[in-house]
């Protein structure tokens, strides 16, 4: 492809930016993207161009940074080498930065595959600009709806995006998620048989609870979380699909969660089942990330890797920035882990309840663009799980802009108001949390939304005593 | 003491945390020792207007809200009745655009609503959406006693929808803007206030940080069953705290 004065001019000025910025220490990531793509609009399209493994795109709601980082932690265990974005750089102008960094002043990229986690609503614009090999579709949950409108217009704009040719690999528990591959033969689908938590009925509110394809209410066989199930629809025949790989024999411990394969193949067209003996960890706690374990596995799995490989590459993982990352403080060794919307929140609470822990909690609620401005879905969060006494609560600081609105809804779930304190700042309510007594049973929570996930972390990091990786745990608390 | 709150479609109309607003009725009773049943009622259940002390219609996506249209229009003659005899309702974005004469969409289409209140729905281009704050115009013979409660005289939400919804003549708001668009964004008005019936854009939900709009439609309910007094005072400051922090921030 013949590459115009404006690709190399947008090329050199972005990487130029980005190497300047490097310098004065900057964590800006956006910046150099987006001037490079104002020089050269096709900046994507022509850098992404030269990965020759391709691209995999991963959107959805919840559980895209975690499951591109999953996907990059496996490769790289692989010896493959990737490129990929962090969050906070998943619209056009952060992927673009993303591929600069990892393209040469000559032109050549630097790695071999191309891993994009992608906002969901900048998916239609980023398939205008390229054709991702693999697309993994986590969920659907309802998430700032103030931004993207209401949950349908995303689901039907992410559907409408993926080009016909990519193969898709979608989660086949989420009848969103699933319908998307309805006309699309090529679809892998990954999906869990059942977790502890697993129920016939389900009265939480839950999205997708209608047919996509013709409008019946959806009966499920067994509810695993939200929408998420074996589910079919009785008027016109569509159901879960069987996917190509489902977990059997979930159970969350100390050191993460285990799990098994089963495995649809289809060899030569003759359709066979295959259990493996083989136990899987994920070495973070939470079943949602068990579904995000499985994006990344599935991904591994259509790139050629062997089982062996994607095994040691899930035990490799290092949990990120906010997502259930460990902090030892002097008083107290504590969990930051970020909340954005209700399942997501409700997926923490459960997590919670399972450890069984006394706990300690601070909650942070911002509203700010990054946040969503509208807070209503605190009132969606299943608080009164939380408060109902299975779990007892010895602290909980409320923080953030949006710090009375927290408190209130806790006492509208039924907390003891007195148990409550507001502590708007972000410090002070850190602070606060050091006065209190912590026993070594006892648990401690940070919960941020995701503008106070970073000023929190960088609160934490000035007070830690050390860094205590979760793979460390796994050691330490033993298989 | 008992009253009864039927949920309309909560399965359908549930799209900006609304059951925070029966979660607040149902406790604010269960405080002062009124029994408050909540009984959910989705497309085809009947609804048993004479039991009913309130109604709650909460917002919904387009598509939902088109299904539920046609399943209340059945009943919109008896619901007409009820209202007009002083049912006690609370209708929220989607639920309250339902109670009007109809909503015009962009090609022009009228969608005939359930004609209760004299007041129409246009489709907007824009999408209305952020921190709401109105002056209460008129909270009827209770303003001063209320005033004196909780001194509190504004109502604070979020409002999110395109639909710009016009009043007819002598039909009366809820409030006044102070921060956001309301009924239209042209007006100044949000809401309407109607016999019994509250209707707004305002989610966030309302009654939570609005404990003075929450008590007044309990308090309605009551009278209209025949018990005329006092409610028992609550400790509000928490609720005051988090309503005046919006007051504070973006009034």
């Amino acid at each position: 492809m013949a590459k115009g004065i404006r690709f190399w001019l947008a090329l050199w000025l972005g990487k130029f930016i980005s190497f300047v910025l490097k310098i004065l220490g900057k964590k800006g990531t956006t910046f150099p993207g987006l001037v490079a793509g104002k020089i050269c609009p096709d900046i994507i399209k022509n850098l992404a161009a030269s990965f020759r493994g391709g691209t995999v795109l991963i959107t959805g709601t919840n559980g895209k940074t975690t499951t591109n980082n999953l996907v990059a932690s496996i490769l790289e265990t692989a010896n493959k080498s990737v490129a990929y974005n962090r969050e906070g750089a998943n619209m056009l102008p952060g992927i673009a930065g993303t591929l600069l960094r990892n393209t040469s002043w000559g032109g050549k990229a630097k790695k071999n595959y191309l891993l994009l986690e992608v906002d969901e609503a900048t998916v239609p614009h980023l398939c205008r600009q390229l054709r991702p090999e693999l697309a993994v579709i986590t969920n659907f949950f309802r998430d700032q709806l103030d931004r993207y409108g209401e949950l349908d217009t995303t689901v039907k704009l992410v559907k409408d995006a993926l080009p016909p040719s990519t193969r898709l690999i979608l989660n086949a528990d989420d009848p969103l998620v699933a319908q998307i591959g309805l006309d699309r033969p090529h679809t892998f689908y990954y999906g869990v048989a059942g977790l502890p938590i697993s129920r016939e009925t389900n009265q939480e509110s839950r999205e997708g609870r209608y047919c996509s394809r013709c409008g019946r209410e959806l009966k499920y066989a067994t509810f695993h979380y939200g929408q998420l199930g074996i589910y079919r629809c009785e008027q016109c025949g569509f159901k879960r699909p069987q996917p190509h790989i489902e977990a059997y024999g979930v159970e969350q411990k100390p050191a993460g969660i285990f799990f098994r394969l089963e495995s649809k193949k289809d060899n030569d067209y003759a359709h066979r089942e295959e259990q493996e003996t083989t136990e899987y960890i994920i070495p973070l706690p939470g079943y949602y990330n068990l579904y995000n374990a499985l994006a990344a596995f599935s991904v591994a799995e259509c790139l050629g890797l062997d089982r062996g490989e994607i095994k040691q590459g899930l035990l490799n993982f290092v949990s990120d920035a906010g997502r259930m990352e460990q902090f030892v403080l002097p008083t107290c060794q504590l969990t930051l882990t970020l909340v954005k919307n209700p399942m997501g929140f409700n997926q923490v609470i459960n997590t919670l309840i399972e450890l069984g822990r006394p706990l300690h909690l601070m909650i942070a609620i911002n509203d700010l663009a990054a946040d969503g401005r509208d807070i209503s879905w605190l009132w969606d969060v299943d608080f009164e799980t939380l408060v109902s006494g299975e779990l007892e609560l010895k602290t909980v600081i409320c923080s953030g802009l949006r710090a009375e609105d927290m408190a209130l809804r806790l006492k509208y779930a039924g907390l003891n108001e007195e148990l409550i304190s507001i502590t708007k700042d972000l410090k002070e309510a850190v602070a606060e949390l050091e006065t209190r007594k912590i026993l070594s049973e006892e648990a401690v929570f940070i919960l941020p939304t995701y503008t106070a996930l970073f000023p929190l972390r960088d609160i934490l990091i000035s007070k830690r005593v050390s860094s205590f990786p979760v793979i460390a745990k796994t050691e330490v608390e033993g298989l | 003491m008992k009253l009864v709150l039927y949920h309309l479609y909560p399965d359908l109309l549930d799209l900006y945390g609304d059951r925070g607003n029966v979660l607040t009725l149902k406790a604010r009773c269960r405080w002062r020792n009124i029994d408050l049943e909540v009984r959910q009622v989705s497309l085809g259940d009947d609804l048993s207007l004479e039991e009913a002390d309130i109604l709650f219609l909460g917002g919904g996506s387009d598509r939902e809200q088109n299904i539920l249209g046609r399943d209340l229009s059945s009943k919109a003659g008896d619901l007409k009745q009820a209202v007009e005899e002083g049912l006690v309702v609370l209708a929220i974005c989607g639920g309250y655009q339902l109670f009007g004469q109809y909503y015009e969409t962009a090609d022009g289409k009228k969608i005939p609503g359930l004609g209760i209140i004299d007041l129409y729905t246009v489709a907007g281009r824009k999408r209305m959406i952020g921190n709401v704050i109105a002056q209460v115009t008129d909270f009827d013979q209770n303003k001063a006693q209320l005033e004196d409660k909780v001194k509190l005289n504004t109502l604070v939400g979020f409002e999110n929808h395109s639909g710009k919804t016009y009043l007819g003549p002598g039909i009366k708001p809820l409030a006044k803007i102070v921060k956001g668009y309301g009924n239209n964004g042209e007006d100044g008005l949000e809401g309407v206030r109607y016999k019994n019936v509250w209707g707004t854009y305002l989610h966030g939900p309302l009654l939570p940080k609005n404990p003075h709009l929450a008590d007044e439609i309990i308090r309605a309910a009551l009278k209209r069953r025949g018990y005329d007094f006092e409610l028992a005072e609550l400790d509000d400051s928490l609720e005051i705290k988090a309503h005046s922090a919006i007051v504070g921030r973006f009034g």
